[in-house]
């Protein structure tokens, strides 16, 4: 939804000679053993945040499943036993936890279905809008930035930034809307709404996903291609592009092996930012097209306040966004080691 | 280094066309705020049955919803909730981001790393699953709902003023007033306080826009109201039931939404503009390599400089 931005840190200085070789393995050590010592924490604080919304909501759920009437406290204290719900909060959560990375995230209050179950449901919905999404929209702005920066003070620069800056004012949902009533009211080119499998077909399946994940990835393009002019923009200043000019090179490969190289990590940042909205961007999605996916689940479950649903698509989806955090910055790592070792 | 920074005022950001037009448009909205549901030139809630989905005209200028309520008054009248609660937002992120942002830059390492992985933790939940996984916990309201989304927004604030503190603490100056005996709260009161203050700016006109699109969304999604209520989401989410009667509905509320979060944003850029509060470059969402933390991730400037 938005790009947040960080100001300029004091420390360009830290780029200094490589260290020898034999240092280099404990570098590598002691960064792996840092990137543990804030995984770990993330990890714990989310899950611990996640599970405590349950304990926070003050609601009994003895009370709630049993009915009013037959919660009599014999019964209650009975149903908190077979629950877990008599030990203190901590060890709660350990178990919580624990069973959860076993795959088990409990059972929902009112319907006994599992939880990962109804997930496992629902997930492959938002899963196939999040990445054709995340497809479309590097496609799009990863075209649109690179050319808008060659081409720079150009009518098509300008019109990608006039472009940009009005869609980043719209959110997923109104972009939805607008996108309906364009391509399904109007002219009927795709389905308004409903979900068909990829087991039922992969063009309907492409058909019914295509407009929501296009309204999903228009705000996330436009923040890719806004970040990848501006780095490309000032990467193309430097003095090693002037020398590989000098020495001869193709342009064409200087673009590509020195411009772009250098120029995506600010956007690779960008989408890890984005990444998290573009879930809840989702949820916007299904609700606009009537998908059945986790955020309709959500919706419900809040409703009707089944605690175990809520919390198990909240780990669900930290968790998710951990891993592609950790992705992109192994991604990030892996760009800038190879330019620390190549130059 | 970004050298020094000219404390700025308001007139120097008027100056530029595009802030003149983003306050002319967050004063009309600020006026709508306060005496939106007075200057309604209709009742909002007045059902017409005779005068259903009605384009705009002289008695309506914005034309009638699918009861035949006037939309322009729903519209102005429901500025109020979706504005106040977004502020709202706004208001628990910054003080919950802000001070923080600033205290772990002088409270030592570990005050620093153990705030430092709560902010992180914050970032991994996607502001609509939180917030909806909180009103299952506490109760449905718009009010209660936006407490969620003001504790999301804390991080933002959190990094940006840790970041921009992190960047005077080290200058010499503060060096000299520590050394001349000054205490911690003297240092952050006179030298840090008024160079943060742009970059606090910027990001709390950022975060308003952030903040807007979320209760916009939560209210479509009907989180936190009752339907005869108008908010801006609302409108557009019974504007979507009745598309096929009515394309153009959406558009309305849909524009007023945008042009407010164009009109927050381009403020934004204004101020960072003027006050140099940050040639911004970009972290990470999570840091996975602490060793950078002090440094403040700042690898891509390095790797294009």
């Amino acid at each position: 939804m938005t790009v947040i931005s960080l100001t300029r840190g004091g420390a360009a200085d830290a780029a200094g000679a490589p260290p020898p070789r034999r240092r280099r393995g404990r570098i590598a050590l002691a960064r792996i053993g840092g990137g543990l010592a804030v995984l770990v924490p993330i990890v714990f604080l989310s899950s611990f945040i996640t599970y405590c919304l349950g304990a926070l909501s003050n609601s009994n759920p003895a009370a709630t499943i049993l009915g009013q009437d037959a919660a009599t406290p014999a019964a209650v204290a009975r149903f908190d036993k077979a629950l877990g719900l008599d030990h203190p909060l901590l060890v709660q959560y350990w178990n919580w936890l624990v069973q959860a990375v076993h795959g088990n995230l409990g059972r929902s209050y009112f319907t006994q279905i599992p939880v990962s179950q109804s997930i496992s449901q629902r997930l492959p919905v938002d899963l196939s809008i999040a990445i054709l999404a995340v497809i479309l929209a590097v496609l799009i702005g990863g075209t649109a930035g690179p050319v808008a920066a060659i081409r720079r003070g150009g009518w098509f620069d300008r019109g990608v930034t006039a472009v940009c800056s009005v869609v980043s004012t719209l959110p997923a949902f109104v972009v939805g809307i607008i996108l309906v009533v364009l391509f399904a009211v109007s002219v009927h080119a795709f389905p308004a709404n409903g979900y068909s499998g990829p087991s039922s077909g992969i063009p309907q399946w492409l058909q019914h996903i295509f407009l929501p994940s296009l309204a999903l990835s228009l705000q996330v393009a436009s923040d890719i291609a806004r970040q990848l002019r501006t780095s490309l923009v000032q990467v193309l200043e430097q003095n090693y592009i002037v020398g590989a000019k000098v020495r001869g090179l193709p342009y064409r490969r200087i673009l590509v092996r020195h411009a772009l190289r250098n120029a995506t990590g600010p956007a690779l940042v960008t989408l890890g930012y984005d990444f998290p909205q573009m879930l809840a961007g989702a949820v916007a999605a299904e609700a606009v097209f009537s998908l059945p996916g986790v955020g309709q689940l959500l919706l419900e479950s809040a409703e009707t306040r089944d605690i175990p649903v809520v919390q198990g698509l909240l780990l669900v989806i930290s968790t998710f966004v951990i891993v592609v955090n950790l992705v992109i910055n192994t991604t990030l790592n892996w760009l800038y080691r190879a330019d620390e070792v190549g130059t | 280094m970004s050298g020094r920074r000219p404390v700025i005022g308001p007139g120097s950001i008027l100056r530029l066309p595009s802030a003149r037009i983003a306050v002319g448009v967050l004063v009309v909205i600020a006026i709508l705020t306060v005496f939106g549901s007075t200057l309604a030139p209709q009742n909002p809630l007045a059902i017409n049955a005779n005068a259903l989905f009605q384009g705009p005209s002289a008695h309506h200028l914005l034309g009638t919803d699918y009861l035949g309520r006037d939309v322009l008054s729903r519209l102005m009248a429901g500025t109020r909730l979706s504005v106040l609660t977004a502020l709202e937002a706004v208001g628990i992120g910054l003080v919950l981001g802000a001070i923080p942002g600033i205290a772990t830059v002088f409270m030592g390492r570990w005050f620093d790393f153990a705030v430092n992985r709560v902010s992180d933790a914050l970032m991994t939940f996607p502001y609509i699953f939180f917030v909806v996984a909180v009103t299952a916990a506490l109760g449905n309201g718009l009010v209660q709902a936006m407490f969620p989304v003001g504790i999301l927004l804390a991080p933002a604030f959190f990094r940006v003023t840790r970041a921009a503190t992190l960047e005077h603490a080290r200058a010499q100056y503060v060096e000299a007033a520590e050394l001349l005996g000054g205490s911690k709260l003297h240092v952050i009161r006179v030298h840090v306080l008024r160079k943060v203050l742009p970059n606090i700016v910027v990001t709390t006109a950022a975060m308003a826009a952030a903040a807007l699109l979320t209760v916009s969304f939560l209210t479509f999604l009907g989180i936190g109201v009752q339907p005869p209520t108008p908010t801006w989401g609302g409108i557009l989410s019974s504007d979507l039931d009745y598309l096929s009667q009515a394309p153009w509905a959406p558009f309305i509320p849909g524009a007023l939404i945008a042009i407010t979060v164009g009109a927050l944003n381009a403020l934004a850029d204004a101020v960072r503009d003027r006050s140099g509060a940050g040639t911004l470059v970009l972290a990470p969402l999570i840091h996975f390599d602490p060793s950078l933390e002090r440094a403040d991730g700042d690898r891509q400037s390095q790797s294009v400089a």
